[in-house]
């Protein structure tokens, strides 16, 4: 059986390639998906040691469900907002959103 | 080598391949439909790990409802000359070796953590979550519910905004 590292290593894996792509992109809505990239990778990690746990099998899974709802609220709010940036100035750059910066 | 290792590492593949693509392709169409594959191969890490009510979810959530969501985000924010290509900013150089150096210092850590839990899984079954869900989870479960609804209820304020001028 696939030892729990390589579920491990596979997560952060992913999780590394979100938080490029968080950095990396100017689009909101691309950082909105990179964000979901991200959430996914800490699912996997969830369901492995949910999997390979010797006490309280299938906790982890439960907390995956939540995620999952919390993820659907943040997509909904995310791209909400990006909308409501687009109509207030034709641009979905995130770099243009600085009017709080000190 | 047991025979699921080469099945992990197929799968493992259709996970990175389309994250990275999905990162690295300039046209926010094309991003949006690798991460639609790579959701479907985190779907599939889910099958392996013995948890197919999971897998189930994300196809149905991830792949069903967060994908065509961001897919008609796109669409709503095109420009009359056509989608908006915004690609990579100033800093952008910078952002390659951070990532690169969190999946170095990540790989290591994880490669070589050991921990107390057995190196065999021990296969929870979906009727084990489903009492877990409904019995001892039941509260958090309405509550997430009402997460749900308010943020449906901000996501439509927030988008419906009309413009002052």
């Amino acid at each position: 059986m696939t030892p729990l590292q390589h579920y491990l290593v596979l997560s952060g894996a992913l999780f590394s390639v979100g938080a490029w792509g968080v950095l990396a992109r100017r689009s909101i809505i691309m950082v909105v998906m990179c964000l979901e990239l991200m959430f996914n990778a800490v699912n996997i990690a969830l369901v492995a040691f949910s999997n390979y746990a010797n006490a309280g099998a299938g906790r982890g899974e439960v907390f995956v469900f939540f995620v999952l709802a919390i993820a659907a609220a943040e997509v909904a709010v995310g791209l909400a907002i990006g909308i409501a940036m687009y109509r207030l100035r034709e641009k979905l750059d995130v770099d243009e959103l600085d009017e709080m910066r000190g | 080598m047991h025979f699921s290792t080469p099945i992990f590492y197929l799968v493992s593949a259709l996970v990175i391949i389309p994250a990275v693509l999905m990162v690295a392709m300039r046209n926010l169409i094309y991003s949006a439909i690798a991460m639609i594959a790579c959701f479907i191969g985190v779907a599939a890490v889910f099958v392996t790990l013995n948890a197919e009510l999971l897998a189930a979810s994300q196809l149905l959530i991830y792949v069903g409802a967060i994908s065509i969501l961001i897919l008609f985000a796109i669409m709503l924010t095109r420009r009359r000359s056509g989608a908006i290509c915004l690609f990579f900013h100033r800093q952008s150089w910078a952002a390659l070796p951070a990532g690169a150096a969190l999946a170095v210092v990540l790989g290591i850590v994880l490669g070589s953590a050991r921990f107390s839990a057995g190196s065999a899984p021990k296969n929870p079954s979906t009727a084990n979550l489903a009492s877990l869900l409904f019995n001892q989870y039941a509260f958090p479960f309405e509550l997430a519910s009402l997460v749900l609804l308010v943020a449906i209820v901000g996501a439509v304020l927030l988008a419906m905004r009309e413009r002052r001028s």
